[in-house]
């Protein structure tokens, strides 16, 4: 398989502060890849590495691609307006810019706004259009929708998923679970400077065991479930209400979140 | 070059979107040449003959150690220097195109002076214009250079104007154009030919383009440069 990214046996120290402890993995072409993991775990600083901002003792990173980059932390000049920014920055990569994509992301209705008057929002989606500028192969988005609203968070989400469907390879830091796991290929959780689980959102809820769950509401109040054999349990659950001639209202499986496993696997990697 | 000429363009718009280089380049040293400029000539009309560069040499040295610096921890001291470095911007772009475009506003803030000061208060004007010019020219750049090492190296907005002080008054008190340097003890008189305002103010006088009056300003500006390079290779590595 064709790698966009290649990381292995990472190793970054700050002082005699070890924060990544030989971290290994690889990214496909064309996929999204989300890096997850506490504060402190080290997300930012892999991230910072294969984007080359930060050094690092050992290991090697290999990116096969032109880079776009949007920072969780960043600025520009207080009275640049946006249009201007975009233009600046395309100019420097020598690149057009793609006005569908200017505005999917809102930035054409900023134009006479400076860069101070923008909401954070809107900085983010700037950013974005910015990294987007030099028309990249491989783009790093570090908590892309923090600070958006929800119509915000779904217009970027479905960019994202355009972007995807254009070839380009996604590498996403985020907190926000719900997002990581309607969006993403496969994931990579960091505990303490190392990879506790690598592979996809379904594979970590295999690996970690969990029952299915079934969350029924009738006209008596609501009740969940935990079992094993989904097949025979709905369906003698189903029966046993119909017995008792209970109305049901909803009726809800779930095996539990992404954002449960993750909780549930950090604390088992720290026990 | 069309990236860098839009830039610099761009700086400039930025320049005169912000009001606090507006302010230190042009209101300050105009309001300061209108009030003072009275009060030099009502004194000593013999003032009259080098007010003009007098009060350019305030001017320019404020906006170069006071008003240039700030812009510059703007972008330095703060994440702006990170979106340039990933977005493909480079580090120097944003010193010289900041440069630049305070050179022009500070050119602009000294004509303004060269053409009201007759006018306003009968100083003479220079005797050989083009040679003013090109002795204005050196001295803002070398001042721009000093305001430049001056932001890369501060990098703290709180801590900047402190530093700007310790350049700004020293050279506008020590050069000559306050108070004749004859009068000033020979030890003030020395730290006086440390600031590139001393030099400026000789270069500026008539006859004073000279060999003797520009060699110590181009060496200011190599040394000032020198160490912006390395502070631009030290902020790229980081």
């Amino acid at each position: 398989m064709y790698h966009a990214i290649s990381v292995h046996g990472l190793e970054k120290n700050y002082g005699s502060h070890a924060v990544l402890k030989g971290v290994d993995f690889d990214v496909a072409k064309g996929e999204i890849f989300a890096l997850l993991g506490v504060n402190g775990a080290g997300k930012t600083t892999t991230l910072s590495c294969m984007e080359g901002l930060k050094k690092y003792e050992k290991g090697n990173i290999t990116v096969n691609g032109k880079m776009g980059i949007q920072l969780q932390s960043a600025s520009l000049p207080a009275y640049i307006k946006p249009m201007e920014a975009v233009r600046l920055f395309a100019k420097w990569n020598k690149s057009s810019i793609n006005q569908s994509t200017l505005a999917t992301l809102g930035i054409p209705e900023l134009k006479n706004k400076c860069y101070a008057e923008l909401s954070t929002g809107q900085k983010r989606r700037l950013h974005l259009a910015l990294a987007l500028t030099g028309n990249p192969d491989i783009l790093f988005l570090d908590e892309p929708t923090a600070g958006l609203d929800v119509e915000g968070r779904a217009s970027l989400h479905d960019l994202i998923r355009l972007l995807k469907a254009d070839g380009k390879t996604i590498v996403l830091a985020s907190h926000d679970m719900a997002e990581v796991e309607a969006l993403c290929d496969r994931i990579v959780i960091l505990n303490e400077g190392r990879i506790i689980f690598e592979g996809t959102a379904a594979e970590l809820t295999e690996q970690m065991g969990k029952h299915y769950i079934i969350h029924i509401k009738t006209e008596q109040g609501s009740e969940s479930f935990e079992t094993d054999n989904i097949e025979d349990s709905l369906l003698s659950l189903l029966g046993s209400l119909k017995q008792k001639g209970s109305r049901i209202r909803d009726i809800k499986v779930d095996r539990g979140t992404l954002e449960q496993h993750f909780i549930e696997m950090t604390r088992r990697t720290k026990a | 070059m069309s990236a860098f000429l839009y830039g610099v363009a761009l700086q400039w718009k930025l320049d005169i979107r912000s009001k606090s280089l507006l302010i230190s380049c042009y209101l300050v040293p105009l309001i300061f040449f209108a009030l003072m400029g009275g009060i030099f000539t009502s004194v000593n009309p013999e003032m009259k003959d080098t007010l003009i560069q007098s009060m350019t040499i305030m001017g320019v040295s404020m906006g170069a150690f006071i008003g240039f610096p700030v812009s510059l921890v703007e972008t330095y001291g703060s994440d702006v220097k990170n979106v340039y470095k990933v977005n493909g911007v480079p580090l120097f772009f944003g010193l010289i195109s900041m440069f630049l475009s305070t050179f022009i506003h500070l050119l602009l803030m000294s004509v303004i002076i060269l053409l009201a000061a007759p006018a306003a208060f009968g100083a003479s004007l220079p005797q050989n214009l083009p040679l003013y010019f090109a002795a204005l020219a050196v001295f803002t750049a070398v001042s721009l250079g000093v305001g430049s090492l001056l932001g890369l190296a501060v990098k703290s907005q709180a801590k900047l104007p402190l530093f700007a002080q310790l350049i700004f008054l020293p050279s506008i008190m020590l050069s000559g154009i306050m108070f004749p340097r004859d009068l000033l003890p020979e030890i003030l008189a020395f730290i006086g030919k440390v600031f590139p305002a001393t030099w400026g103010s000789q270069l500026m006088l008539n006859d004073g383009f000279r060999l003797q009056n520009l060699w110590y300003p181009l060496l200011l500006f190599i040394v000032s440069s020198t160490g912006c390079a390395l502070l631009l290779s030290k902020l790229k590595k980081e």
